[in-house]
């Protein structure tokens, strides 16, 4: 019978609407895994030297063993957001001759072939190897690496508990806040007697048994789980959530549009897939961080004018790319209702403007960098409403993907309104500006720079009519491919 | 008054609608018939600018569909549940379709209390989002928003399939009320050749995409129409 299952696994594989894209997005996935596996690859052989060079006087397998804590936490953050649960599939397997044991396990167990679960292999094992080739214990080594692998795993089965309740999250959440809080001021040293009890792991081999034990316990409660929630109404239906209706009518100062904006308010804040997304868009705010605290950066400012455009338009990147496919569920009323194209179109563009607009108050605190770095914040929102925003118009035109609303993304296995053409025209958004603001500071001023990326902003708001009627054109031109493609799930 | 001239529809080389001359009077209760893949829902589609048409077009109120957007004041659909947004509650769909349609908040309340019975209290207030109500339920939400400010021109697609039978009876009598009172065509598309025969004043039965029978109610049409599916 798993047999029969594995069969099953495997033609949702190939047959999945992802595979059957176009040879470039298989091309761009095959090398974005290459990428993240390289990536790891290469960060788990150099580990052990990186961490002599730099902490000459500690025992790389204790500085590791130190924020291995963080580690864990992090990758559950990131599984939490990311990581599918493959639930919903059990409906079909309910009725047929199969015993019950034999599902659950089949489905406990595919949770163990994810993308999160190769990702510590390929960090810690080359790490271990090292570990060996510079003439670390072998039994230590190995149970340590099996110990790391035990944890990954129980961070897999508890991210499942996790996802049937927000309580559980919301306090992990909390803690890591906390901890890392306490961390970095000094208060307490969270990783000190944990980093401890990691070390003890790695001096005593058969510790390992405890994150095995743990992991195996784990399994047995979402066993148990799965076991007395087999039912449709239970663990294997989706949630009803009882829908709490939140007043807007303020929005209506917004005119002919505002109609839309209350929609799509809705639209981010009741459905899964929007809301992993304004989550990505939020951090894309601490992006200048990065640029603005590092001095290989802070000296050339183009670099700094393309953070700053990452920092108030990470709304409009992720979120706007993605129109109109966000609609698409119900694209069909949308083009045969009681709208015009340009309205619809308009709307969209508001609430970019909204995105941008909130993303810059949020941005105020950037001013402790100076008012250099703050006045490329604001040219940069500037550009962003006036230029960018269209352009990601333009770009949703060639969108054709549909997205599955309430259907969380998942990482490297949907590619939902994502293509290469996408890609192409999300790179004029990012070196447009770069170019824009770096002529003028080259051959005049910084405050020319600033100068005329404002000013470019200010004149695509001043066009707005002309080019939201261009763009129309587009979407009519378009709109039957369009529809169709929605129309496929 | 709808026109449908020389209107066709290929997918590659198969024809699925092939209409030379199609005319709906205004005020006309319009129901379309066919087995399935007969190119209904196409037709509707079609009417609807949904999908192109390989030749001709279908004129709506002398507005061509294709060419301009300005028969969509006028027009109201409702074709599968695509025609709904599943993370509204439906007095939030209601409101949103009757704010497109120049209806406020007060007057959406006051057109959907002429339709409790057909709610039977399973629609409004019951802090659901329209993706979490059973089929039937979601029908519907979208029948009656398709009602919503006096359209001139209703497209419904089987609005009978998954109804209970209860609320069958009620929304047949709806629509024979409804075409009674006001001078909207009314277009649609069923399987229950019963149904169709009490709403309609005129059936056209579709085959493979062309017209074969194009009759006038009466007391007949039921069995004549029987006699044809039969086979």
């Amino acid at each position: 019978m798993i047999k029969q299952f594995i069969n099953f696994e495997w033609k949702q594989f190939i047959r999945s609407s992802y595979f059957q894209k176009g040879i470039a997005i298989k091309i761009l996935l095959v090398f974005l895994v290459l990428y993240f596996g390289g990536a790891a690859l290469m960060l788990g052989i150099g580990l052990f030297f990186i961490l002599k060079e730099v902490l000459p006087t500690l025992d790389p397998i204790v500085v590791v063993n130190n924020f291995l804590i963080y580690w864990l936490l992090f990758d559950l953050v990131i599984r939490f957001f990311m990581q599918q649960l493959p639930v919903m599939n059990i409906k079909p397997l309910m009725i047929i001759p199969v015993k019950r044991n034999t599902v659950i396990h089949y489905l406990l167990g595919k949770t163990v072939i994810s993308f999160f679960n190769f990702m510590p292999i390929f960090i810690f094992l080359p790490f271990s190897i090292v570990l060996l080739s510079e003439g670390y214990p072998v039994l230590n080594v190995v149970c340590w690496f099996f110990a790391t692998l035990f944890l990954g795993l129980s961070n897999n089965f508890l991210n499942f508990l996790i996802n049937k309740s927000n309580v559980v999250f919301y306090v992990l959440i909390s803690v890591l806040a906390i901890l890392i809080g306490s961390e970095y001021f000094n208060i307490f040293k969270i990783s000190a007697p944990i980093g401890t009890a990691f070390n003890a792991l790695y001096n005593n081999p058969w510790f390992s048994l405890i994150p095995f034990s743990l992991m195996i316990g784990l399994y047995y409660i979402n066993y148990s789980f799965i076991k007395n929630e087999f039912y449709l109404d239970d663990a294997v239906s989706k949630k009803i959530k009882e829908v709490n209706a939140t007043d807007l009518s303020w929005m209506n100062r917004f005119g002919s549009v505002a109609i839309f904006l209350k929609n799509d308010v809705k639209l981010i804040w009741r459905n899964a897939r929007p809301k992993q997304v304004m989550m990505m868009s939020f951090l894309f705010l601490f992006y200048g961080l990065i640029f603005f605290t590092n001095k290989m950066y802070s000296d050339s400012p183009a670099w700094l004018a393309f953070a700053a455009m990452f920092v108030t338009g990470g709304f409009l990147m992720t979120f706007g790319q993605l129109v109109p496919s966000w609609d698409s569920e119900y694209y069909k009323m949308l083009m045969s209702q009681n709208i015009p194209y340009k309205k619809y179109l308009e709307s969209k563009w508001y609430l970019m403007v909204f995105g941008v607009t909130l993303s810059f108050i949020l941005s105020t605190p950037y001013i402790y960098f100076g008012w250099k770095i703050y006045g490329l914040i604001v040219a940069g929102a500037l550009f962003n409403i006036g230029l960018n925003s269209f352009i990601t118009l333009f770009g949703g035109a060639l969108n054709r993907v549909p997205i599955e609303l309430n259907v969380k993304a998942k990482a490297f296995s949907n590619t939902n309104g994502f293509n290469p053409t996408q890609m192409l025209i999300s790179l004029p958004k990012l070196f447009l500006p770069m170019l824009l603001f770096y002529l003028p500071y080259k051959f005049i001023n910084f405050e020319a720079g600033l100068f005329v990326l404002g000013f470019c902003g200010i004149l695509g708001i001043v066009f707005k009519n002309f080019f939201l009627n261009k763009i129309e054109k587009i979407y009519q031109t378009g709109k039957y491919k369009t529809i169709a493609a929605f129309g496929e799930k | 008054m709808i026109k449908t001239t020389e209107l066709s529809k290929k997918y590659g080389a198969v024809t699925v609608l092939n209409i030379a001359d199609l005319q709906i009077p205004k005020g006309q209760a319009f129901g379309l018939v066919g087995n399935n893949g007969a190119g209904k829902t196409t037709y509707f589609n079609l009417l609807l600018d949904l999908i192109k048409p390989t030749t001709g077009n279908v004129t709506n109120h002398e507005i061509q569909v294709n060419a301009s957007e300005a028969w969509k004041p006028f027009t109201a659909a409702f074709i599968d549940e695509s025609f709904l947004i599943g993370y509204l509650t439906p007095e939030e769909y209601f409101y949103f379709i009757g704010e497109l349609r120049g209806m406020n908040k007060a007057d959406i309340d006051a057109f959907l209390a002429q339709f409790d019975e057909i709610f039977n209290g399973e629609i409004l207030k019951k802090k659901k989002y329209l993706r979490d109500l059973s089929k039937g339920n979601q029908k519907k939400v979208g029948i009656i928003a398709a009602l919503i400010g006096r359209p001139e021109v209703i497209v419904l697609d089987e609005p009978f399939a998954n109804l209970d039978p209860t609320t069958q009876i009620r929304l047949k009598k709806l629509l024979k009320d409804l075409t009674a009172a006001s001078n909207a065509t009314l277009l649609i598309s069923s399987h229950d050749l019963g149904h169709v025969t009490e709403v309609c004043d005129r059936i056209v039965v579709l085959e493979k995409g062309e017209i074969v029978k194009d009759l006038i109610t009466s007391a007949e049409t039921l069995q004549e129409l029987e006699a044809y599916f039969s086979v």
